[in-house]
């Protein structure tokens, strides 16, 4: 699967960047490819690219606030969960996504 | 990265005395109030005490992160604590909780090196290994260390 997503916590210091390391890392794991974009204190890093987003099977928004630039995703399937999902269980989500799209 | 510019060793204690979550928060401000990082003790813990009841800050391993963004913070710096006693945290995996991180983040601090530089020490405990390492570091320098890989 390729991915796409977004991470962005209340405070926007901490759970960002949890839940994409541990997204990126689960999915790699998992022989999928995983960009996830933060928007985060220090603003938004690792943007997603028009490509990264036009080749994706899946969006997943792992936020426990409102995201920017939701729009880019139209037509996309989006899965929405809070951050500590993502970091408690990023495998079990990923691989549910995976058979749900089966 | 250099985790020495935001971590001091004035700020780490390898032996919380606390069994409680909030006796830990409380120790660990004290170390931020006395080596100069706060203007008000009680009103940076409120603060922290506040994100806290938003939701967990215990992301598993063993370790959490606690934070407060506060106008009683001089300098964005961090505070680091490790306790023998298992401390509930009501974490993510549910297991309590042995190592601290405690983020002071300056309010108006929005692009600054310092927040940044929290941003990437909280990436690093993504990792497991990392947390492992952590959990059995014997020294303030080493902690700081692995922080800076």
């Amino acid at each position: 699967m390729k991915i796409v997503g977004i991470a962005a916590c209340t405070s926007g210091i901490a759970h960002t960047y949890i839940a994409k390391e541990k997204l990126v890392a689960a999915a790699k794991e998992l022989g999928h490819e995983a960009f996830i974009e933060t928007q985060g204190t220090i603003g938004t890093e690792d943007e997603l690219t028009a490509q990264q987003i036009k080749d994706a099977d899946v969006v997943i928004i792992a936020a426990d606030i409102k995201v920017g630039g939701k729009e880019r995703f139209q037509g996309k399937r989006i899965v929405e969960v809070p951050t500590h999902i993502a970091i408690k269980s990023p495998k079990a989500l990923i691989n549910k996504i995976e058979a749900e799209l089966k | 990265m250099n985790a020495s510019d935001v971590l001091r060793n004035d700020r780490i204690e390898l032996n919380l005395k606390s069994d409680t979550k909030e006796g830990a928060l409380a120790e660990l401000t004290e170390l931020l109030y006395k080596s100069g990082a706060l203007t008000d003790k009680e009103g940076f813990l409120k603060d922290v005490l506040d994100r806290e009841s938003i939701s967990t800050t215990g992301i598993g391993n063993g370790i959490a992160i606690p934070h407060g963004k506060s106008a009683n913070v001089i300098e964005t710096t961090a505070a680091i604590g490790r306790s023998a006693k298992p401390l509930e945290w009501e974490s993510v995996d549910d297991k309590p909780v042995n190592f601290i991180v405690l983020l002071a983040v300056n309010e108006n601090d929005k692009t600054g090196v310092h927040v940044r530089l929290l941003s990437q020490m909280a990436r690093k405990l993504a990792s497991e290994e990392t947390c492992r390492r952590l959990l059995e570091a014997e020294t303030a320098e080493e902690i700081t260390a692995i922080f800076s890989e």
